[in-house]
């Protein structure tokens, strides 16, 4: 793609840039991104300011009820890496969040293939589908989820006494942290892959239909043209859609909470989202929980840092 | 003919497999929206909601304190929508589009933002909001809803706009189009999906914020909707909670964002129908 | 002029003599409570939950406006968003709420950290030693009152009548013969249901459980030397959990998961229900002969029943019953004290107002509407308002001698980190009960004292 040299070529886009002709340094880039530039100073600025300053210091709810707030240094993190629980949970974090993100986007990009191989009203009734299921509350998917694998009178249970697996009577999916966490991951794959599926239903197509006939003339069969054509050029979506899944699986709360609210055994089932609270919220030790927001965000970096660098490679 | 034919069938089959699948806990839920709180607690399943009625969904709709939750939600929630695309638009323009100084540092930035859990900032927020006037206030809350979900739009934004070969561009251009037309002739119509898909994420995210706006919104009169639902999902000291009618608010809830998404869908598919692959 | 002026002045000032007379006439506190200066003034209550019911909030906004001319404006807060919402509220002069309710387990960590202004020279005026004393240790500091009692519960058991019938077994009258009677009741299982209890109890419920610590006379922590430590351990607390364990294995079959959320589900007859043609559904879902719950848990028990439209639970005397855990010395098992403190945010712009609106809500009237209400009043000369019925009698003889949590400053994030809940689920498969309290032990007594 040769969009001419090396200067940055003059568009008029939604501005009001003229045609001028080489300016030495473009103003127009600086122009569009100066509204997120502020913005995000103003709204994150002094929240993520904060943070960090409150992970050197010793800030709990006195603290926040005005005593002073005295510097400690590296003190809350040397206490975090020290702390062999905190790593319990780090790996079970990581572990959980791979196998979710890889298994979501697995599906989410099958589907979307699938999409695309469909005629219209089919793929509209899947993609409603997956809307409705996107929609719907976190809250409501979650009690739902959690009937469906109450142990006394959930429809998991009685669905499988039905065909056949007694044992199941009265199985408590919630009570052994490993099939804790199975749950939780069918159910965060649930609520992910929609998003998943229609952002790379939406990159499959961008591809032009040209091209891939062109393919087919030449015989290249539909796997082919999946491998050598399509891949790459949804590259991009696939990569960002992946990385946001570990980012965010990584940080997961809501939907562990709630299921360790059902059952199971909290702190055996502790990730990184449910311990930042109970340190912040549940006790009080807002140093602490800072120190680990930024352990969280160093992790989540050299977790993904091979994409990140790919994807600052490929922007030519 | 045969072997596409029986092809399409069995992916349509599979399509609909999937859909079914996909929508059960949905279902369920509207299910028990028609149905009274009693039959839900039984050890029996019940799956059609026979003998069920309206009345949880009409209990739900007239609380007074639901039709004020609803505005305040539109209200944040659209503002932000359209807020972050406008502004996650320019910003995956530039960053795609164009090289100039500072666009690594830039893009890490905002890569970087992401990864911070949001967790932990509702204390800092809530002074910042505080010392602002801001609190209780639906603008004060689009404005830290528009930045936390800026940063992901515009990497979604820029996928899009880089999968468009700026080629397809110039072809135009040698055609006699002004680069601007060619833009919004060609480029835009392709990027339609993309604008869907982000302003469908930016909707729900700051339609089921919970946290930031349990804080910042403090009294009753200014809650959203996660808020106000909150309240039905807690069972008072005297009384049960009625699982019938937390479904139904629920489907009160998840109802405009369908409505929501349906609406850009029409409109934006218009635009692809503009013939924008072309030559 | 000047002769006018005399007459001008006399009138003048007969008339800010009349007004300040009136003033001070009209209300027992200074002017500064006088109606006509508070008429633009509003004051926040915030209360948790749903436990004060609608009677008694319009009853304390229109006697609030009466006396003081000031608004009242009754804000409810969610339980499990409560201490959020306090952290980030209360150290805000310009939002905090004027005088919140919060548990009583939350107490004593809020108002360790300063959050409550000192009503220490109201206390006798608003009760005294008539309040409840436990209540009141919760919320003061030093001997200085800052968070008092709102309104107290307790807990008492829930039986099945029918089935303790069926299977030939009297109420108990000590704890030794609970212990023994729920285990006979589950091995007789007379409607032969699967999984059957004689008494439900979840694995991680602590708050049932402590029960029978507090009912050996050991206790969860003391203070010592001026320092928390964790008792779990102590001879008399490892009797109780003993007990507890064989509770567990032999007449329990919760879940060792489960906590002590809704149990009125294990002891209805959940399917009897009768539809618009009084044909029954499905089978019963009745799997416990006992349950131990707080007192308004009875809202919930009984059969289902169609009222005005809505589903009720209406009590049978025949099938249910209540009794309180009996203790071995003849009074009641010492419980787990539930209820609600209620204080002034130290951080308040309404001092004065908010004072009065205390003192409505100890008066007499109040006092009685809480018993009325089925909640149990804070001050002991009115808990007779709580009435005769067999929950009114349940709940004072169970308060009676109840237990709160230790008031250690660090309680709040003892129980943020679940720790009890962890350890009392490992009791029933521990094989040395005293190894693991002591190893409990040590993991709470560092969290007692608070950072």
């Amino acid at each position: 793609m040769t969009t001419g040299t090396t200067t940055a070529p003059t568009t008029a886009t939604a501005g009001a840039a003229k045609r001028a002709n080489r300016p030495r340094r473009n103003r127009l880039p600086l122009v569009l991104i100066l509204p997120t530039l502020v913005l995000l100073l103003a709204a994150l600025g002094y929240p993520i300011g904060w943070q960090v300053v409150t992970s050197f210091k010793q800030y709990g709810l006195m603290q926040q009820f005005g005593a002073p707030a005295p510097f400690v240094g590296l003190e809350n993190y040397t206490a975090l890496v020290t702390d062999p629980y905190l790593w319990t949970v780090v790996v079970r974090s990581v572990v959980f969040c791979v196998v979710t993100a890889l298994v979501t986007v697995a599906i989410g990009g099958a589907m979307a293939v699938l999409m695309n191989a469909l005629t219209t009203w089919p793929r509209v009734v899947l993609q409603v589908a997956l809307l409705v299921a996107w929609a719907m509350p976190v809250v409501a998917a979650m009690t739902v989820w959690i009937w469906i694998v109450d142990w006394r009178r959930g429809l998991l249970n009685w669905a499988l006494v039905r065909l056949g697996v007694d044992g199941a009577e009265g199985h408590n999916w919630l009570a052994e942290p490993l099939s804790f966490f199975v749950v939780a991951s069918v159910i965060i794959v649930w609520m992910s892959v929609p998003f998943v599926a229609l952002s790379i239903y939406a990159g499959l197509t961008q591809v032009s239909t040209e091209v891939l006939e062109a393919a087919a003339l030449d015989g290249a069969n539909g796997l082919q043209r999946l491998r050598h054509i399509i891949l790459p050029l949804i590259a991009p979506v696939l990569s960002i859609v992946m990385l946001l899944q570990l980012i965010w699986d990584l940080r997961v709360f809501t939907q562990i909470k709630l299921l360790q609210d059902a059952g199971g055994v909290t702190n055996e089932t502790n990730l990184l989202g449910t311990y930042v609270y109970q340190l912040g919220t549940g006790k009080g030790d807002f140093g602490t929980a800072s120190a680990v927001s930024i352990l969280i965000l160093g992790l989540t970096i050299a977790l993904s840092a091979y994409y990140v660098r790919s994807l600052m490679k490929e922007d030519v | 003919m045969h072997r596409s034919r029986a092809r399409r069938t069995l992916l349509t089959a599979l399509a609909l497999v999937l859909a079914v699948v996909w929508a059960f806990p949905v279902y369920w839920m509207l299910n028990s929206a028609f149905l009274p709180n009693v039959v839900l607690q039984s050890a029996t399943p019940t799956f059609l909601p026979f003998g069920g009625s309206f009345d949880n969904l009409r209990t739900v709709a007239t609380e007074p304190s639901f039709g004020s939750a609803l505005t305040i939600s539109l209200v944040v929630t659209l503002t932000t929508v359209v807020a972050a695309i406008m502004v996650a638009f320019l910003g995956a323009l530039a960053i795609s589009r164009f090289r100039f100084r500072g666009r690594g540092s830039f893009v890490l930035a905002l890569l970087l933002i992401q990864m911070l859990p949001a967790e932990g900032l509702f204390i800092a927020q809530y002074k910042m909001m505080s010392s602002l006037g801001l609190l209780n206030q639906a603008i004060g809350l689009a404005v830290l809803y528009t930045a936390a979900v800026v940063p992901f739009t515009i990497w979604m934004l820029r996928g899009f706009v880089a999968g468009i070969p700026a080629d397809l561009e110039e072809a135009a251009m040698v055609d006699g189009l002004s680069r601007t037309r060619a833009f919004l002739k060609i480029t835009f119509p392709l990027l339609a999906p993309g604008l869907v898909a982000s302003a469908v994420y930016a909707f729900l995210q700051a339609w089921n914020e919970f946290t930031v706006a349990l804080v910042v919104m403090t009294e009753e009169q200014s809650r959203t909707l996660p808020l106000w639902l909150r309240g039905f999902v807690q069972a008072s000291a005297s009384r049960e909670t009625d699982w019938g009618q937390v479904m139904a608010a629920s489907t009160l809830v998840a109802v405009p964002v369908i409505i929501f998404f349906l609406v850009v869908q029409g409109r934006m598919s218009s635009g692809l129908v503009g013939g924008a692959v072309k030559g | 002029m000047i002769r006018r002026l005399p007459l001008v002045a006399l009138t003048s000032a007969a008339l800010v003599l009349t007004a300040c007379a009136s003033g001070g006439d009209s209300s027992d506190t200074p002017a500064a409570t006088s109606s006509t200066s508070n008429a633009g003034k509003t004051v926040t209550l915030w209360l948790a939950g749903g436990d004060t019911p609608d009677e008694l909030r319009t009853y304390l906004a229109d006697t609030f406006k009466a006396k003081t001319g000031a608004t009242l404006k009754i804000e409810e807060q969610a339980w499990p968003d409560l201490v959020t919402k306090l952290t980030t509220s209360l150290p805000d002069a310009e939002n905090t709420p004027d005088v919140v309710e919060l548990g009583n387990t939350q107490s004593p960590t809020f108002t360790n950290v300063g959050a409550f202004l000192d009503v220490s020279d109201m206390y006798d005026e608003l009760g005294g030693t008539k309040l409840l004393q436990s209540f009141v240790d919760a919320g003061s500091v030093d001997g200085k009152k800052y968070a008092l009692p709102y309104y107290f519960g307790s807990r008492y058991m829930f039986q099945r009548k029918d089935v303790w019938k069926e299977a030939g077994v009297e109420t108990p009258t000590t704890l030794d013969e609970f212990n023994a009677a729920v285990t006979k009741v589950a091995q007789s299982n007379p409607r032969h249901i699967k999984n059957f209890s004689g008494f439900f109890i979840g694995g991680q419920d602590w708050r049932n459980g402590i029960s029978w610590i507090f009912a050996n006379g050991g206790d969860l922590a003391k203070k010592e030397n001026g320092q928390w430590v964790s008792t779990l351990s102590d001879p008399n607390s490892l009797k109780g959990l003993q007990q507890l364990q064989t509770i567990q294995k032999t007449a329990s079959n919760a879940p060792a998961d489960a906590k002590d959320q809704t149990p009125w589900l294990y002891v209805n007859d959940n399917d009897v229900i009768t539809d618009a043609d009084g044909k029954a559904t499905g089978k019963t879902s009745l799997s416990a002969a006992t349950i131990m719950a707080p007192g308004w848990a009875h809202w919930s028990i009984g059969d289902a029943a169609k009222k005005d439209g809505k589903v009720v639970r209406e009590w049978n005397d025949k099938k249910f019953g209540t009794f309180v855990l009996p203790g071995n010395d003849g009074k009641p098992a010492p419980v787990f004290a539930g209820g609600s403190n209620i204080a002034i945010s130290a951080k308040t712009k309404n001092p004065e107002l908010s004072k009065e609106l205390m003192k409505i809500i100890f008066s007499p009237e109040y006092q009685q509407k809480l018993g009325g209400a089925g909640l149990g009043p804070a001050n002991s000369d009115y808990v007779s308002s709580l009435g005769t019925d067999e929950f009114a009698k349940a709940l004072i003889d169970s308060a009676s001698n109840s237990k709160l949590t230790p008031a250690a400053p660090g309680w709040a994030a003892v129980e943020a980190s679940m720790v009890l809940e962890e350890f009392f689920g490992k009791i029933e498969g521990s094989n040395d009960l005293a190894a693991l309290a002591k190893a409990y032990d040590a993991k709470i007594t560092p969290m007692l004292n608070g950072k």
